[in-house]
């Protein structure tokens, strides 16, 4: 009986030890989670809106869990307090600099501070610093925005449906073409065009395989033209030739011009009062002294002449007149003499 | 006790008010007396600490096979079932934190209680309730023995002392069943199991499982002693005394839950 008592109470033992371990157990490990024995540092971050972040969430610095909220208090109306326990061993890698934003631990999970950011130029933080904190997009401004592109969506849904209305409707161009029988036998008979001006430039084309068939073919012109190197050479000089050509009709169509140039100018000058020839041609008062003086002129001649005459029968000028009549009388006969022919 | 009060009633032949309530409030003053008693018995020598260490055996080590089996199966077929609802969302990697909250929180307790009351309750109602028909009970205080702190005090703190354990031992097989279903579903490993598990659960669910489980099993031995220990005389009564405290243990069980989850709820969201 004793025995059976004793291994009784061995058995209790041992199954209230083993029940106390598990527990113990159990109490080492979520402390250990949650590093209730590890020691840390308390750093603050000032959100307007924290979006429903708990005490106990954990605190995410590049991915990995080092820490968790400890408490979150309201400083003022529009500013919630959160202060956080960070393990000591990740103090070095947070920097004075490093802002702090609400995040969410997957698409629908928990609630979580991230610290992010930090330049190695600041010093690491310390006990009860204050990180500057980013706000973080939230589900309604999200909604918030995804309303504003549901309105636009709906208006431009609207806009389409308008416009298809239309389309049916007939109006506008595309919804005649689309509607009206007149404009789609046009289309149709624009369509029998372009199938026959396909047709005739499949023709043409042909032609153009003949001509160049043609071009190849030794012999003619064309292929002379294109492949003889004689042929090139000498139309090669006639081009330089005509080139010249030019060059010289250039240059005497140039002379022209110079001398059209002159010309203007002498018959500027001939237009021109002062000069002695514009006063001739121009001047009307000249014009009738010059009347005068070749009338003047003529009647002088005249007399002139009636003097001469009177000369003429002079006995001082009669001799060598009568000489001159005589060797003209006698250059006329031998030009007579000479003219008829010899029997 | 009750008897007399029960005798007193039919002898005066007057209902204060309705003869179904009378009984009510005197069955509950009965307890009330009955609970009183153990707490005033609990603290004063002498302790029967053999007796403590034998119901200790009988309600936990030999409930431990039992409880455990069932932890495991529970575990098992809880995570089973929950899979498809979180697979629709693509989450089940949120298996385990779904296990560790409702195993910790809620179902470890609960079934274990549950099958500590069918199990002890029922046992503890027939062991009493039986002795109590056979006038056991009177000998043993003719004898000098104090049959209340024999019977009663020693089954109910073994049974407060031996239901938190058994809990944690279900939870622990609860969790071991669970992680097998996961890690042949999901192909977790242990550690990362492990890091979902306690990353889900907080000192204030261990705490309050512990708390509760304390207060299931003072239940479940208060109500098999006195439903045993009032059980009426013929062997009807035996029957009737296991099979009541069974009901009323279970019962209570439930309710007491109801009430740790507000007191929880209200701790928690404080």
């Amino acid at each position: 009986m004793s025995t059976e008592s004793t291994k009784r109470s061995v058995v209790v033992g041992i199954f209230v030890l083993l029940g106390i371990i598990i527990l113990i157990a159990g109490i080492f490990v979520l402390g250990g989670q949650q590093k209730r024995f590890t020691s840390t540092v308390r750093l603050i971050a000032l959100f307007k809106d924290v979006g429903g972040l708990k005490n106990g969430n954990n605190v995410w610095f590049s991915g990995v869990k080092i820490g968790t909220v400890k408490r979150i208090s309201f400083v003022s109306n529009s500013q919630v307090e959160v202060d956080m326990n960070i393990e000591e061993s990740s103090k070095q890698f947070i920097r004075k600099d490093a802002s702090a934003s609400i995040s969410s631990d997957g698409l629908i999970g928990n609630k979580i501070v991230v610290i992010s950011g930090g330049t190695t130029r600041q010093p690491e933080v310390e006990d009860g610093d204050r990180l500057k904190t980013t706000e973080a997009l939230s589900s309604d401004q999200i909604m918030a925005t995804l309303q504003e592109n549901n309105n636009n969506l709906l208006k431009v849904t609207n806009d389409f449906k308008e416009l298809v209305g239309n389309l049916r409707r007939g109006k506008g161009t595309v919804g005649a073409v689309l509607t009206d029988s007149i404009v789609a036998d046009n289309f149709k008979r624009a369509m029998v065009n372009l199938e026959k001006a396909s047709d005739n430039t499949v023709r043409v084309t042909g032609s153009v395989a003949q001509f160049a068939a043609k071009l190849n073919t030794k012999g003619t012109l064309a292929n002379e033209l294109v492949t003889d190197t004689t042929v090139f050479r000498r139309l090669s000089r006639a081009a330089t030739r005509f080139e010249s050509t030019v060059a010289a009709a250039d240059q005497s169509v140039a002379t022209l011009r110079q001398t059209s140039i002159n010309l203007n100018r002498a018959s500027d000058k001939l237009n021109n009062t002062n000069s002695p020839l514009g006063i001739l041609l121009t001047d009307k008062e000249t014009a009738t002294n010059l009347q005068v003086t070749l009338r003047n002129l003529s009647k002088g001649t005249e007399l002139l002449n009636e003097d001469l005459k009177a000369a003429q029968s002079n006995f001082l000028l009669r001799g060598f007149f009568k000489k001159k009549a005589k060797a003209e009388a006698k250059q006329k006969a031998d030009s007579t003499a000479a003219a008829t022919p010899k029997p | 006790m009750q008897s007399d009060a029960n005798k007193s009633q039919q002898a005066t032949g007057r209902p204060v008010t309705t003869r179904k309530l009378d009984q009510l409030f005197l069955n509950l003053g009965d307890v009330a007396a009955f609970i009183g008693r153990f707490f005033q018995e609990v603290f004063v020598p002498p302790y029967e600490f053999k007796e403590i260490i034998r119901q200790c055996y009988e309600v936990g080590y030999r409930s431990l096979l039992l409880i455990s089996t069932t932890g495991f199966i529970t575990g098992m077929v809880f995570t089973n079932q929950s899979r498809p609802s979180l697979s629709e969302f693509g989450a089940t990697s949120w298996l385990p934190s779904l296990i560790a909250i409702a195993v910790v929180r809620a179902l470890g307790p609960l079934v274990t209680a549950l099958i500590a009351a069918g199990k002890v309750g029922s046992s503890i109602g027939a062991e009493i309730g039986s002795m109590n028909v056979t006038e056991q009970i009177d000998a043993m205080e003719v004898s000098g023995t104090n049959p209340f702190k024999f019977l009663v005090v020693s089954r109910v703190l073994a049974t407060s002392f031996t239901i938190p354990l058994l809990t944690m031992y279900t939870v622990f097989v609860a969790l071991i069943g669970a992680f097998l279903n996961v890690n042949v579903n999901e192909q977790t490993s242990f550690t990362s199991y492990i890091q979902e598990v306690f990353g889900a659960i907080t000192y204030l669910d261990i705490f309050s499982s512990v708390i509760k489980s304390i207060v299931f099993g003072f239940t479940i031995g208060m109500v098999g002693c006195y439903k045993g220990y009032h059980s009426s005389k013929g062997t009807e009564g035996v029957g009737k005394a296991a099979n009541s405290s069974v009901v009323t243990a279970m019962f209570l069980v439930f309710i007491e839950e109801l009430l740790s989850l507000q007191i929880v709820s209200a701790i928690r969201g404080s």
